[in-house]
C-alpha cells in the first residue's frame, strides 16, 4: 500500500522536479530576471517543454526504459543543484492585502487538496484511459514509439504525454494525472503573479480563482488529461510575451519559442501560439521601428524544433505530417476522408442543435458539450469592458485568438486555454467594485463545488466530479481492489487480458478503455483499417451492403492490355463501392492471373478488395463519389474478354459507370457506357464469410457492447458468424472467432 | 541536434511508401449452398430455442416434440442465402379436430407474402415445401413466416381455440 502510494508520488514529483531543474536551468543559462514565484513556475513550464523533447528524442531511440528516466532525471536535477539554479535571488512581488491572501490561501487551497485528491485516486477519466494514457501504455512497451497506424488519436502531438510517459514508468497513471495537476496549480499560480506583474493583485487572484476552481478545469486538471497544461503554456507564453514587451530583452524570445512550439506539440490547436507569438514580436518591433524580421525568425525556429519532429513522426509513420486532418492534402491509407470529415462535422456540432445553446451548455448545463465553467461566466459578456485599459486588451487580444480554433470543436474542453484570458480580463473590471469581486469569488466556490454543481448541471452526457475517494487516492483501497469496483472500462480491460492471449487483437465498435490492457484494440471509427473491418461486419447486417447489383458490360470480343472501371457522376451522398470485378471471355471468367496487377483512385490501398472473391469485402472510394474515381486491371499481357462484371450494393446506386480499355496498340478508348443490371442473390453465408475474413486478418476476437447496432445478431446467431461468446462484463461481451 | 536531425532524415529516408498497383491477392472460397450450419433455418418446436423464434400463436410444448398452433402461427427466422430456399413444414391436423372442423385451408405467407394456400382434406401428418423467390428475403434481418388457418378446433371443455399440431418450420436449401 505504502510502497505504491510512494510509487505514485514519486513518479508525480520526478517529473515535476525534472521539469522544474530543466526549465531553470534554461533560464539561469539565459540570464532572465523575473520575480520569484514567477522564476519558478516559468522555469517548471519551460522545462516541461525540454522535458518533453528529451522523451520524445528517448522514445525516437527505443530508450525509453525506466532505468534511462531515472538516470537522466538525477542528472538534470543534480546539475541544476549543482550549478546552483535552485537559488533564486528574484525579487518576491509585494504581497498581497491581508484579506486577498486569506481569501485566495483558503479557497485555493480547499480546492486543490480536493482536487489533490482526485488527482491520485486510481485514473478512470474518459479519454485518459483511452488515449492519452493508452498511447503512453503503449509506448512504455515498445520502449519508445511504435507505428500505430489503427487509432488516430494516437498520430496527434504528444507533447504532455512525453511527460505522462517519464511519470508513468514509476508511479502508472496516477502519477501521469499528478503531473497534470502540477500544470493545474502552476496556472493559477501563474495567473495570480501576473496580476502582481501588472499592479492588479487582487485582480490576479480573482482571476486565478476564476479559472482554477471553474469545474470543468478543475476535473480536467486533476486527471491525464491535457487541457490544462496547454492552457498554462498558452498563459505562460502570453506571460513571457508581455515580459519582452517591457525591455524588449532578446534572450526572452528563446522561452517564447520553445513555449510557441511546445503549444503545438501538446495540441495541434494551439499551434495558433507560434502565429500569434511571432506577430505579436513583429508588430511590437515594428511600432519601435526595431528590426523584426531576425527576432521573429528566431521564435519560428525555436517553435520549430518542437514542431518538427512531431510532423516528422507522423509523416513517417502514416505519411500524414499533421494526421489525422488533411487527409485530402495528404492521402494516406490510415484515415480514410469520410472518416476525417464525419468526425469533423461531428466535433462541429456534437449533440447541439443551434449554437445559441452555447452560452447555457458551456456555463450551466453541460451536457451536450461534455462539460461546463460554471455560472459565472455567464458574465464574459462585461469583460469586453476590460478593452478601456491596455492589460485588458492584450488579455482580451489573446482571448480571441486562441477562441478561433473553438468552432471547429465545440467541446468545452476546446475552450480551457481561453479561459485564463477571459477570467482575468473579468476580474480586472469587477475589481473595480472589491466587494462584488469578493461576492462573486465566493459565488464561483459555492457553485463550483460538486454537490452544488450536480443540482444544477445536466448529469446525463456531462463530464463531471462524481465520486472521489480519499482511501482510493491514499491507496488504503488497492488501486484493483477500487478501480474492480468502480470502472466498468477497466474489469473490461481485465476481461480482455485474461481472454485474450499477448499479441491478440480485438475488434470494437465502441471505444473501450486501452490504458489498462496490452493487446491490441482496434474500434471501428478510429483508423481505415478499422473502418474496413466495420464494413466486412456490416455487410451481412445491412440490406445494402452485400453484392447484390450485378452491372455488366457485353462487348464483342476483343484484346486488352488494361481495363478500367471508371464512376462517371459526382454523387455528394454516397461513396463508389465496388466488392468484386470480374473479366470473362466466351462465358468463363478469366482466371485472376499473377501477371495481373491492380490499382484504384482514390484509396489505392484497398484494390485487392474487389479481387478477392470475398463477397463480404469491397473496395470503397471512403469520400464522396465523384467523376474520375476509377479501378484498373492490368492483365501484364495481352488478354481477350468479351464481358466485365462490376458486382456492387445497394448503397450505391446514385453512381454510374463506364468502361476504358486499353487496346494492345496502346491507345484507351470507352468499350460502353451502359452496363445492364442483374439482381444478384446470395449463396454463402455471409456472417461466416465475415468473421472469417476478420479470422484471415489476425483479427480474432470481437468486444460488442449490447447497445452497439445489431449486437443482439452476434448474440443470437454466434453459430451463424462461427463465433462463441468467451466472456462477459455487464453489457459487454468478449467473441471469439473460431 | 544535428544528430537527431541526422536520424530522423535517416528515417525519413528509410520511409517505405506503399506501392501504387497490387498484386491479385489470395481468394476467398466462400462456401456456397451446402453451408454447413443450413439447418439453423428450420425451426424445430422440440428444440430448446423455439421459443426465440416464435412470434405469436404458438402455445407452450409441455416437454412434447410438437406444438399446438392458434389461428395465425407466426415464426422468424434468419436466412443467410436467398438462393434455391424453400419453405418447409411438418405438421399434423388431428383427426378429432377434424370432425369437428372439416377441411381445413391453410395460406402459407413469407414476409408478408403469399407463398400459396393448400386445402387439406383429411387428418393426420401434412408435409409443405415450396421454393421461395430470392426476392422475398433478406439476409440481414429475420424473415417471418406465417400460417394463416382459416377454421380453428374450438375444444368443448374450455372453448379454448386450437388451428394445428406444429412439429418443424422454416427454410431448407
Amino acid at each position: 500500500m505504502i510502497l505504491s502510494l510512494l510509487s505514485v508520488v514519486f513518479g508525480a514529483a520526478f517529473t515535476v522536479v525534472t521539469a522544474w531543474a530543466l526549465g531553470a536551468l534554461l533560464l539561469r543559462r539565459l540570464s532572465l530576471e523575473f520575480y520569484a514565484w514567477e522564476e519558478r513556475l516559468i522555469a517548471f513550464i519551460t522545462g516541461s517543454a525540454c522535458l518533453s523533447f528529451l522523451v520524445f528524442l528517448l522514445c525516437s531511440v527505443k530508450l525509453a526504459r525506466k532505468g534511462v528516466f531515472l538516470a537522466l532525471g538525477i542528472a538534470i536535477i543534480a546539475y541544476a543543484f549543482y550549478s546552483g539554479a535552485h537559488h533564486s535571488e528574484a525579487r518576491a512581488f509585494p504581497p498581497l492585502s491581508p484579506t486577498w491572501s486569506w481569501v485566495f490561501g483558503i479557497i485555493f487551497l480547499g480546492f486543490a487538496l480536493f482536487y489533490l485528491t482526485n488527482a491520485m485516486a486510481p485514473e478512470m477519466s474518459p479519454d485518459g484511459l483511452e488515449y492519452h494514457l493508452g498511447v503512453v501504455a503503449k509506448y512504455r512497451a515498445a520502449h519508445g514509439f511504435t507505428t500505430i497506424t489503427t487509432n488516430l488519436h494516437d498520430n496527434l502531438s504528444q507533447g504532455i504525454e512525453m511527460l505522462f510517459l517519464f511519470a508513468f514508468e514509476f508511479g502508472r497513471h496516477s502519477s501521469a494525472a499528478l503531473v497534470h495537476f502540477a500544470f493545474w496549480i502552476a496556472l493559477a499560480l501563474l495567473m495570480q503573479s501576473y496580476g502582481a506583474r501588472i499592479g492588479r493583485p487582487a485582480a490576479g487572484a480573482a482571476g486565478a480563482l476564476f479559472t482554477a476552481l471553474s469545474p470543468l478545469v478543475a476535473l480536467d486538471g486533476s486527471v491525464a488529461y491535457i487541457d490544462v497544461a496547454e492552457a498554462a503554456v498558452v498563459f505562460t507564453l502570453f506571460y513571457l510575451l508581455q515580459a519582452w514587451d517591457e525591455n524588449k530583452n532578446a534572450r526572452l524570445l528563446v522561452p517564447i519559442g520553445i513555449l510557441a512550439g511546445f503549444a503545438y506539440a501538446v495540441k495541434y490547436t494551439a499551434g495558433l501560439a507560434v502565429v500569434y507569438a511571432a506577430g505579436f514580436v513583429v508588430w511590437k518591433l515594428w511600432r519601435d521601428r526595431k528590426p523584426a524580421l531576425r527576432p521573429a525568425l528566431a521564435v519560428c525556429a525555436l517553435a520549430a524544433a518542437s514542431i518538427l519532429p512531431w510532423m516528422i513522426k507522423d509523416w513517417i509513420e502514416v505519411d500524414n505530417p499533421i494526421s489525422p486532418f488533411a487527409n485530402r492534402v495528404f492521402p494516406n491509407p490510415y484515415v480514410h476522408i469520410s472518416q476525417e470529415e464525419n468526425w469533423r462535422r461531428f466535433l462541429r456540432t456534437y449533440e447541439l442543435t443551434s449554437y445559441s445553446e452555447l452560452p447555457l451548455q458551456l456555463t450551466i448545463r453541460g451536457n451536450h458539450v461534455t462539460g461546463f465553467f460554471g455560472p459565472l461566466f455567464l458574465l464574459t459578456p462585461l469583460a469586453l469592458l476590460a478593452l478601456r485599459s491596455s492589460a485588458g486588451r492584450r488579455l482580451l487580444l489573446a482571448a480571441a485568438i486562441f477562441a478561433l480554433p473553438y468552432f471547429g470543436n465545440v467541446g468545452a474542453r476546446f475552450l480551457i486555454p481561453v479561459v485564463p484570458f477571459v477570467s482575468l480580463a473579468l476580474a480586472l473590471v469587477l475589481a473595480e467594485v472589491p466587494w462584488l469581486l469578493l461576492a462573486l469569488i465566493g459565488a464561483h466556490a459555492i457553485a463550483s463545488m460538486p454537490p452544488v454543481y450536480t443540482k444544477y448541471a445536466v448529469s446525463d452526457g456531462n463530464w463531471i466530479l462524481r465520486k472521489v475517494s480519499p482511501k482510493a487516492a491514499l491507496r488504503i483501497i488497492p488501486e484493483s481492489t477500487y478501480l474492480s469496483r468502480e470502472s466498468s472500462e477497466y474489469n473490461v480491460d481485465r476481461m480482455i487480458e485474461n481472454l485474450v492471449p499477448p499479441g491478440g487483437r480485438v475488434f470494437s465498435f465502441y471505444a473501450p478503455a486501452e490504458s489498462y490492457t496490452t493487446r491490441q484494440i482496434q474500434v471501428s471509427y478510429m483508423a481505415a483499417d478499422n473502418e474496413v473491418l466495420a464494413d466486412i461486419l456490416w455487410t451481412p447486417l445491412f440490406g445494402d451492403y452485400p453484392p447484390t447489383r450485378l452491372l455488366k458490360f457485353q462487348f464483342p470480343e476483343r484484346q486488352f492490355r488494361k481495363l478500367r472501371v471508371i464512376q462517371t457522376e459526382n454523387v455528394p451522398d454516397q461513396q463508389w463501392a465496388v466488392s468484386e470485378l470480374r473479366v470473362f471471355d466466351g462465358g468463363q471468367e478469366l482466371p485472376r492471373s499473377s501477371e495481373w496487377s491492380l490499382t484504384a483512385s482514390p484509396n489505392p490501398w484497398d484494390v485487392q478488395l474487389a479481387f478477392d472473391n470475398s463477397p463480404a469485402t469491397r473496395w470503397r472510394s471512403w469520400q464522396e463519389a465523384r467523376p474520375g474515381m476509377y479501378l484498373e486491371v492490368d492483365f501484364g499481357r495481352d488478354r481477350k474478354a468479351d464481358s466485365v462484371v462490376v458486382e456492387s450494393s445497394g448503397d450505391t446506386t446514385k453512381t454510374k459507370i463506364k468502361l476504358d480499355g486499353l487496346s494492345p496498340d496502346g491507345h484507351w478508348s470507352t468499350i460502353s457506357d451502359h452496363p445492364s443490371e442483374i439482381a444478384q442473390h446470395i449463396r454463402v453465408s455471409l456472417r461466416l464469410a465475415a468473421s472469417h475474413e476478420l479470422k484471415a486478418r489476425g483479427v480474432r476476437y470481437l468486444l460488442i457492447d449490447d447497445n452497439d447496432i445489431r449486437a443482439e445478431d452476434f448474440r443470437v446467431y454466434s453459430n451463424l458468424w462461427g463465433i462463441m461468446q468467451v466472456g462477459q462484463f455487464r453489457n459487454k461481451r468478449l467473441y471469439y472467432i473460431q | 541536434m544535428r544528430t537527431v536531425a541526422a536520424i530522423l532524415m535517416f528515417a525519413l529516408c528509410a520511409c517505405d511508401r506503399a506501392p501504387e498497383s497490387y498484386p491479385v491477392p489470395e481468394q476467398r472460397r466462400p462456401v456456397e449452398g451446402a453451408n454447413p450450419v443450413a439447418g439453423n433455418m428450420l425451426i424445430d418446436m422440440e428444440s430448446a430455442d423455439a421459443a426465440r423464434h416464435i412470434v405469436k400463436d404458438v402455445y407452450e410444448n409441455g416437454g412434447s416434440s410438437w406444438r399446438w398452433t392458434s389461428g395465425e402461427p407466426t415464426l422468424k427466422v434468419l436466412v443467410f442465402t436467398t438462393l434455391n430456399v424453400k419453405l418447409t413444414a411438418d405438421f399434423s391436423l388431428w383427426d378429432e379436430a377434424f370432425k369437428q372442423t372439416g377441411p381445413l385451408e391453410l395460406t402459407f405467407l413469407v414476409n408478408g407474402k403469399t407463398l400459396d394456400h393448400v386445402r387439406y382434406t383429411s387428418p393426420g401428418a401434412k408435409h409443405f415445401e415450396k421454393p421461395v423467390p430470392p426476392d422475398w428475403l433478406p439476409t440481414d434481418v429475420e424473415s417471418t413466416i406465417e400460417v394463416k388457418v382459416d377454421k380453428l378446433y374450438v375444444a368443448p371443455q374450455d372453448g379454448a381455440k386450437f388451428g394445428i399440431i406444429l412439429s418443424r418450420i422454416g427454410f431448407i436449401q
